[in-house]
């Protein structure tokens, strides 16, 4: 391994160009992560046609390395604006913008960039070393079942965050999922839901929808606390986290490094549900679970933790089976197949090359993360100092550009602007908009992995809990549905004090 | 009507009209899959049920405890309740604020993004609440040639040019300086 390791670092290291496209990647990912509006994706799609010019190791190596610090940019505009980067970085805000509106965003965002480039080392590392055992594993052990499984056991897990009830967690996570039965069903290819526009057939685009929930509502939230007079403007926190603030939370990173690696390593789940997980595995284990949510630093660390481990796991599935995890894996799909390669098993004995390049890039693009991150951070919070009125403009457009760009189609940009207004009103009645946001990126994998497995077990559904990981992660689900109905059931001793004034500070 | 509120009654309203027209239109793609017993209608169909569900148990919490959070929910956003009281001018600019995006979204198939973008900016910093009209120049412009140098320049992203006659031309215009700025590179 370590030769390979040593190989792939000299053809990174030894070839300007291609340290220049490394350079490109590291720091293009962690500034279109870090602004808000737009997000490594938007980067990822406009970068997708030149890519045809480069070798195919640095178009791969390129896009890897965009994923790794792209996630940790996210968690920026996350923390100090409540507009997640990405869909990974939503639990993110669940704590950090709290932080930030206590005067604590260097906190947030120094621990965002340790634990990012802790959670992204430790992920790359694991992938050196059992890419091919892991994936062998993953072949014999998950299968759909397992998948559908997981699925559920994450949407359980969203639906019991970012909304005021029970309730209104599951109608948010249930709405995701309808919206993402709009086009073509995934077994039979059988259009659903167009209501007679032809552009329907092909679902609803994921990028403007996800811009306009998060980005776009956030700016009406903004607007809608200024016209009424209820705006507080973030306090300016550069103090970073102590070591010992840190070695505090030494659990929390071990048990997100493992619940993001699991979740990254699963065809098709990818770093938004690990981000879920661990964020929901962090509540589930404190002995505080009253203060997450309010500004709780282990909110931020399980998550910023749990994503960046996703990173690493995610490239195995995809080079050991040609199956990406998530939409910029899926664009990684594009590049090789752009240079007549195909990601699956053979590429380990066709480019051995192309992927320790690959490896090692991601290696040093988490290590990028910690120094380049250090160094930033106090600049970006400054970011807080720009008058919201001279950002929202900015954000709106970078958004409209962002989901313009995938398709080319106008009507995105009115879709996502649509998602905006809707996402403002569900968020100003109580809905979670990352418990939609996780069922509309969900519903499909869900849906497929439970219609392959019903198939595989002759619609026996108890065959399910005849494999140990999916019935272990299917009982995990209905516990966690089980605690929700039984809070919801018991209203009069679980009502909040807070009706309505906004005073439990926290996240969409 | 127990602790409900209009507002809440056109919510519950609207959730069991969702389940209602997504029920309906489900009858439209009910066809068989040979290799599938559920068909394409099982999944929807299951999640249709499911919210219809949640809708009941959520009015039925609001019906006994009003817009109450429960405790130890994790994660709840502080915005602006929906019941807050706004006067006619708050509500007047809210609305612009929700409808400039969407009219500039509207307006870039004909317009263009080039010409209708900085017209966009001004007008949201303007409903944000600033008033002096040279900051409003300033930044406007500096947000136009930002994004232009990023996108257009920087990144030769293709932008909406718009099909209407002059707005064409001037994305036409741009583009051109655009290209002879490559060339002299």
């Amino acid at each position: 391994m370590l030769e390979n390791f040593l190989a792939g670092s000299q053809a990174l290291f030894g070839d300007p160009f291609t340290i220049g496209i490394f350079v490109f990647g590291v720091l293009g990912g962690m500034l279109f992560g870090a602004i808000p509006g737009v997000s490594m994706l938007t980067l990822a799609a406009i970068l997708l046609p030149f890519t045809a010019n480069l070798e195919p190791a640095q178009g791969v190596m390129l896009f890897a390395v965009i994923y790794c610090t792209g996630t940790y940019g996210g968690a920026i505009t996350a923390i100090l604006f409540n507009i997640p980067g990405a869909p990974e970085n939503a639990p993110t805000a669940f704590d950090g913008y709290p932080m930030t509106q206590q005067g604590k965003s260097g906190k947030a965002v120094g621990a965002a960039v340790l634990c990012s480039a802790i959670g992204g080392v430790a992920s790359a590392l694991v992938m050196m070393a059992a890419t091919e055992p892991l994936a062998q594993w993953a072949i014999r052990n998950i299968g759909p079942p397992e998948i559908f499984a997981l699925v559920f056991f994450g949407l359980a897990v969203a639906s019991s965050v970012g909304a005021r009830t029970v309730w209104k967690g599951w109608i948010s996570v249930l709405l995701g999922l309808m919206i993402a039965t709009i086009g073509q069903d995934p077994v039979g290819g059988i259009n659903r839901y167009n209501f007679g526009f032809s552009d329907l057939a092909a679902g609803i685009a994921f990028v403007p929808a996800i811009l306009g929930f998060f980005a776009v509502s956030e700016i009406f939230v903004q607007a809608d606390k200024r016209t009424s007079g209820q705006f507080k403007s973030p306090k300016l926190g550069m103090s970073f986290p102590t070591i010992f603030e840190l070695w505090a939370h030494k659990i929390a990173v071990v048990r997100s490094i493992l619940v993001g690696f699991f979740c990254g390593i699963l065809p098709g789940i990818g770093a938004t549900l690990a981000a879920f997980m661990g964020y929901g595995e962090a509540v589930r284990w404190s002995r505080n679970r009253k203060e997450f949510g309010k500004g709780k630093l282990e909110g931020v660390i399980s998550s910023e933790t749990a994503n960046n481990a996703a990173t690493g796991a995610a490239i195995i599935p995809l080079l050991a089976l040609g199956l990406p995890g998530g939409a910029l894996t899926a664009m990684m799909v594009a590049v090789f197949q752009m240079h007549d390669l195909e990601p699956g098993p053979l590429v380990f004995y066709n480019s051995p090359d192309l992927i320790w390049v690959v490896f090692a890039a991601m290696f040093y693009a988490n290590l990028s993360i910690l120094v380049i991150g250090l160094l930033e951070t106090k600049t970006i919070l400054y970011l807080l100092k720009i008058p919201f009125p001279f950002l929202a403009p900015m954000i709106l457009l970078l958004a409209a550009i962002g989901s313009y760009i995938g398709r080319g189609l106008v009507l995105d940009v009115v879709v996502m602007f649509a998602a905006g207004i809707i996402g403002f009103l569900l968020r100003r009645s109580g809905y979670s908009i990352p418990g939609l946001v996780l069922g509309i990126i969900l519903g499909k994998i869900g849906e497929q992995n439970f219609a392959q497995g019903m198939q595989m077990v002759h619609y026996d559904l108890l065959e399910y809990f005849s494999r140990p990981i999916c019935s272990i992660l299917i009982l995990l689900g209905i516990l966690t549905l089980l605690s929700g109905v039984y809070k919801a059931l018991k209203p009069s001793r679980s009502l909040s004090s807070a009706n309505w004034t906004g005073s439990s500070a926290g996240q969409k | 009507m127990g602790k409900l509120t209009r507002s809440q009654v056109v919510e519950a309203a609207l959730w069991f009209a969702i389940v209602a027209i997504f029920y309906a239109f489900s009858f439209g793609f009910d066809r068989p899959i040979e290799i599938y017993k559920f068909g394409a209608t099982g999944w929807p169909r299951v999640v249709l049920f499911l919210l219809l569900l949640a809708a009941i148990g959520n009015l039925a919490y609001t019906w006994r405890h009003g817009s109450a959070a429960q405790k130890g929910r994790v994660g709840i956003a502080d915005d602006v309740p929906a019941t807050t009281v706004r006067s006619p001018r708050q509500l007047l600019r809210m609305g612009g604020v929700l409808a400039t995006p969407f009219a500039f979204a509207l307006l870039l198939k004909p317009v263009g993004f080039y010409f209708a973008s900085p017209f966009f900016i001004a007008a949201i910093i303007l409903l944000f609440g600033e008033r002096r009209i040279k900051y409003i120049l300033v930044i406007t412009g500096f947000i136009y040639l930002l994004l232009l140098g990023l996108f257009v320049v920087l990144l030769n992203a293709p932008l909406p040019q718009g099909n209407v006659s002059p707005f064409y031309d001037y994305s036409a215009f741009i583009l051109t300086l655009n290209s002879k700025l490559q060339q002299m590179w």
